[in-house]
């Protein structure tokens, strides 16, 4: 169980912001995930961007964090479905794993938080939130998803969904300067 | 009446040909240029082309895209599901962007 909870304090690490700091364990080349967890937890990290986009699609009038939203809602599905696809090309069942399973406890407080807020505190808490969590499923796909996947294809699609991610992070920001002016 | 001077048959013949062969030589046919949209660019990013040359788009990403002239009064593409092609005509410099992801920015420059 050792390297379980060396992952489970990465995860963490890496959600806070200090993941090639906390994280000695991912760093050594030794694999901690298997591509059948890797898959589980890219899979996850997608559908909680989608469940957050529905948060914002309920909740938001702001025409610019719909738009948004929407484009979420939309692009981490197309990632979901290449990934669905070459699971099932390849013939392997995504498991649960602790990666994939703290992404999710930690969403849970997330969009419990979004729930209470209205109006324009919650386009920013909204906003706020993407920002952060594109930054760290960003550090989270290249420091640890790439260097824990074993199948060249699986490697292959989770480095085509790099600028993606960095597209939506530059979005997140451009919409955070204009709510913070409004 | 005054009878043609002779001389001028010639010189009519002349621009008559002139006149011809300027209509009937072949134009310079407008090329087609190809923009790729791939890793979340639109690539080339700049784009020179000749006026009535036609563009076209091609999305290579996993992602829905679209082209937007910048605007927003002059043309803008239906979404471009990943495979996608869209056709334009070049008819005057533009800077255009996807309105799916606004940070994706290109420029159509018609020499
Ligand atoms: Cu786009």
């Amino acid at each position: 169980m050792k390297i379980r909870k060396s992952i489970s304090a990465s995860a963490i690490g890496l959600l806070f912001g200090s993941f090639m700091l906390l994280s000695p364990a991912v760093a050594q080349d030794n694999p901690t995930l298997s591509d059948a967890e890797v898959a589980h937890t890219a899979v996850t990290a997608n559908q909680i961007d989608i469940d957050y986009a529905k948060i914002a699609q309920e909740r938001s009038k702001d025409a610019e964090v719909l738009k948004f939203a929407e484009t979420m809602a939309s692009d981490h599905k197309a990632v979901i479905d290449q990934a669905v696809a070459l699971v099932t090309k390849l013939g392997v069942t995504p498991e649960v794993n602790a990666v994939s399973k703290q992404l999710l406890s930690d969403a849970e407080k997330t969009k419990e938080m979004l729930r209470t807020k209205t109006g324009a505190a919650f386009n920013k808490a909204y906003i706020d939130n993407e920002v952060a969590y594109h930054k760290a499923v960003i550090a989270a796909v290249e420091g640890l998803l790439i260097p824990e996947s074993e199948n060249a294809e699986l490697k292959s699609l989770l480095e085509s969904i790099v600028p993606a991610l960095q597209a939506h992070l530059e979005h997140a920001q451009m919409v955070q300067k204009d709510l913070n002016g409004k | 009446m005054k009878r043609l001077k002779p001389w001028l048959l010639p010189t009519g013949l002349y621009l008559l040909c002139l006149f011809l062969s300027g209509a009937t030589s072949p134009p310079v046919s407008p090329k087609v240029h190809t923009v790729e949209i791939s890793r979340m660019q639109f690539n080339p990013q700049v784009l020179v082309v000749s006026m009535g040359d036609t563009i076209e788009f091609v999305n290579k990403d996993m992602v829905t895209h679209d082209v937007t002239e910048s605007s927003g009064k002059s043309w803008k593409s239906p979404a471009l599901a990943s495979g996608a092609k869209w056709r334009l005509v070049a008819r005057k410099t533009a800077d255009y962007y996807c309105s799916y992801h606004p940070v994706m920015k290109g420029k159509i420059e018609v020499k």
